[in-house]
């Protein structure tokens, strides 16, 4: 691991802001570098421009209605939203949930986990200018988007995981069987067509390789997780810790390096194991039931529960009060704390490189944009006009 | 008599080139991007939609004022652009070898330097909203770093383009001395006359074709490579589009152009990429842009294609360049162009 150390004696000539209105960022977020000539001496990132109150709008709804809103969290990763808010209730009432239908979720998880890698390639690699591996990636997923429209009958938002289970429409025919499994041959090999040539690009790996690097210990101190963190040698995937992934049998890709480049081929290699996964579910899906209804909602202390979705680390929490309506939702995104690690890892590099290196860590600002501002003692949320109107702004 | 006959032809030739020249740059665009879309798996846009009906329709767009430190010298950099471009090509036409000297190494040079003095020009005159004036409020919240000049995005591309001009294009200029030097003297008419001896005995319907071109030499076709590459760097097209990466700098020094202006942009663009596509035919093959030569013209034209249609394909198989990778490659092609050199020595 080659550990980059910030030179004390810095100079700090100017500061270089982007966004949040600015073609490169495809969604609003804030990059201030400082920078000495071409070189990024300290970075600061400011998130919340899309703040939609999302956690507010779950306060007080019968608990199966708001799961449809917990999906529309995020476009990318709406599964593991759906799922992990399932999984809150599941858990804090002891709902128990057929093993067929968590085959089908681990399914259509591992589909959308394919589906975002690919479009962080896609992202990634219109951010280093090279736009024919971009639109070949967006062309690979299209794949992904066809599976989820049948098993879920939607491209974007599938909504396969309800309380107890799955929706009917989503069990697998056998004929399904067979068309995922045709799908998938035909990806995986034009899939590895495409990181062969990735690797093989000098161009591409100059750019790539020995940039933004973070080391373990930062991982760990500002818990990068997902793929950020395992691509810097931490060893944490909390799929391994789910019972939903107990009968499945995949390798968690850990690298060492900690720069741009391990970030991508650590989800470059996660594809594959995702691949893996999903061949498993289709050949050992076992028969039975998909769903159970067999609960009533009720009081629910507060629970939470942790997801490892595609970015890092998901956490979902609320509770149910005696009626069965959701008090004290509470969503923790990874993208918060892996763009608090890209602050410190894009130091020393050039600013074009530096907006790769934040890139690399494939954030989702729609997923993160929830927060809310505590005034005396009072929580209450402020749009950013009115965070503007109250304490003004200057050039 | 003889020098109004020769002012008349030299007017007449270079309307006529202009509007030739004008026209055709038009329609390159659309291969380029017709190219780029089909490596990537594309349809890609109709061939005449990026360069021709983008300059048409920016015309009679709504009039938008740029943002900028002197906005009527800002404004007035573009058609100062087309106008310099122009002439550039015009410089390396037959009736235009005659005049002054400018006809030569020196007229070429000059106007490619001042072409690139334009992008420095440009993006420290351009202030684009989305930069430093957009109405954030992490100026309220306060900084890590308080104090520092903030800077907009298009000055930081100024700072790009003069790195570029002090080493990024050096290649192309190596690159264009070798031909000079292989037929030792520095005026294109001279070395026309090395490469192609009958083109200047030959009537105005022939097609006097080339007996010694320097590209089939080699030190004239490892000049041709580093041409090409600075081609590229000239006209700021991946790889080393650093000075208008969209990624940070967005547009760099150009960003603010709209409308009219935009239009002027894409028309001197446009005849860039044709001006030096020409230039390399004249002065590699012997085969000049000649207005009063239809053969001759055409000739020039089609073979102008091949640097747009090789950069299209480079192009999509390219990212970004940084400096990190930019210098190396220049101080690389800068070797190759220099031994070109000391190779055409001994022609």
């Amino acid at each position: 691991m080659t550990e980059r150390t910030k030179d004390k004696e810095s100079v700090v000539e100017k500061e270089l802001s982007l966004g949040p209105v600015h073609p490169a960022l495809i969604e609003p977020f804030r990059i201030r570098l400082f920078v000495n000539d071409e070189i990024v001496e300290d970075c600061e990132l400011t998130i919340n421009m899309a703040h939609r109150g999302i956690e507010r709008l779950f306060e007080g709804l019968p608990v199966e209605r708001a799961l449809l809103i917990a999906e529309k969290v995020c476009g990318i990763c709406s599964n593991v939203h759906a799922w992990n808010a399932v999984r809150v209730v599941e858990s804090g009432l002891k709902i128990k949930v057929p093993d067929r239908a968590n085959y089908i979720r681990v399914l259509i998880n591992e589909i959308q986990r394919i589906a975002s890698h690919l479009i962080f390639f896609g992202h990634a690699f219109e951010i280093l200018g090279h736009e024919t591996f971009s639109m070949r990636s967006f062309l690979l997923r299209e794949v992904f988007m066809d599976l989820m429209a049948y098993i879920g009958g939607n491209r974007v938002m599938p909504s396969v995981p309800v309380i107890g289970g799955i929706r009917p429409r989503s069990d697998l025919t056998e004929s399904l069987k067979r068309v995922i499994l045709e799908r998938l041959d035909d990806f995986e090999k034009k899939y590895l067509e495409y990181v062969d040539r990735i690797l093989a690009d000098p161009l591409v790996m100059s750019r790539l390789a020995g940039v933004g690097l973070l080391s373990k210990d930062d991982a760990i101190k500002y818990h990068a997780t997902g793929p950020n963190g395992r691509a810097s040698g931490w060893d944490y995937d909390i799929r391994r810790m789910m019972y939903e992934y107990k009968p499945f049998d995949f390798n968690v890709i850990v690298l060492k390096e900690g720069d741009n480049k391990a970030r991508v081929v650590q989800r470059a290699l996660e594809v594959i194991e995702s691949l893996k996964i999903i061949r498993q579910v289709v050949k050992n899906l076992p028969e039975g039931p998909i769903v159970n209804r067999d609960w009533i909602p009720g009081e629910m202390d507060y629970t939470t529960m942790y997801f490892e979705t595609f970015r890092g680390e998901l956490m979902h929490s609320y509770s149910l009060d005696s009626q069965g309506l959701i008090r004290g939702y509470k969503i923790r995104t990874p993208t918060p704390t892996n763009l608090a690690a890209m602050e410190k890892a894009c130091i020393g590099d050039h600013v074009t490189d530096a907006v790769l290196t934040i890139a690399s860590c494939d954030p989702c600002l729609t997923c993160c944009n929830r927060v809310e501002i505590i005034e005396s003692g009072k929580t209450r949320i402020m749009s950013e006009i009115e965070v503007v109107r109250k304490y003004g702004w200057r050039r | 008599m003889d020098a109004i006959l020769f002012i008349a032809g030299l007017v007449l030739s270079s309307i006529v080139a202009a509007i030739i020249a004008t026209l055709y740059s038009l329609v390159l665009p659309g291969i380029e991007r017709k190219l780029q879309a089909r490596v990537q798996q594309r349809i890609g846009p109709p061939v005449l939609t990026p360069g021709w009906w983008a300059v048409l329709k920016f015309w009679y767009k709504g009039k938008a004022e740029p943002i900028a430190q002197m906005p009527f010298f800002y404004k007035s950099l573009v058609w100062l652009g087309v106008a310099i471009v122009l002439l550039l090509l015009l410089f390396s036409t037959p009736y235009w070898w005659g005049v002054l000297g400018w006809g030569s190494i020196l007229g070429l040079a000059g106007f490619l330097k001042l072409e690139e003095v334009l992008y420095v020009l440009m993006g420290s005159q351009s202030q684009s909203i989305l930069t430093t004036p957009m109405p954030i409020n992490d100026l309220v919240k306060g900084a890590k770093i308080k104090g520092v000049i903030r800077e907009f995005v298009e000055q930081h591309s100024a700072e790009r383009a003069l790195k570029m001009m002090a080493i990024g294009s050096l290649p192309l200029y190596i690159a264009l001395l070798v031909p000079f030097v292989a037929a030792r003297s520095g005026m294109i008419s001279d070395l026309i006359r090395v490469q192609n001896p009958v083109y200047f005995n030959s009537s105005w319907f022939s097609l006097p074709l080339p007996s010694n071109p320097v590209l089939l030499t080699v030190p004239g076709f490892l000049a041709a490579v580093v041409y090409f590459v600075g081609y590229l760097m000239l006209l700021n097209e991946r790889p080393f589009n650093i000075l208008k990466a969209k990624v940070d700098v967005i547009e760099g020094g150009v960003l603010e152009y709209a409308s009219k202006l935009r239009a002027g942009y894409y028309l001197m663009r446009n005849l860039l990429l044709f001006a030096l596509s020409s230039i390399f035919v004249t002065l590699f093959i012997g085969i000049p842009f000649d207005p009063f030569m239809p053969l001759c013209l055409i000739l020039n034209m089609v073979l102008s294609l091949v640097l747009p249609v090789a950069m299209a394909i480079l192009v999509a198989f390219s990212p970004i360049l940084t400096f990190r990778q930019i210098y190396p490659a220049t101080l690389g092609l800068s070797a190759l162009g220099v031994l070109a050199l000391i190779l055409s020595v001994s022609l």
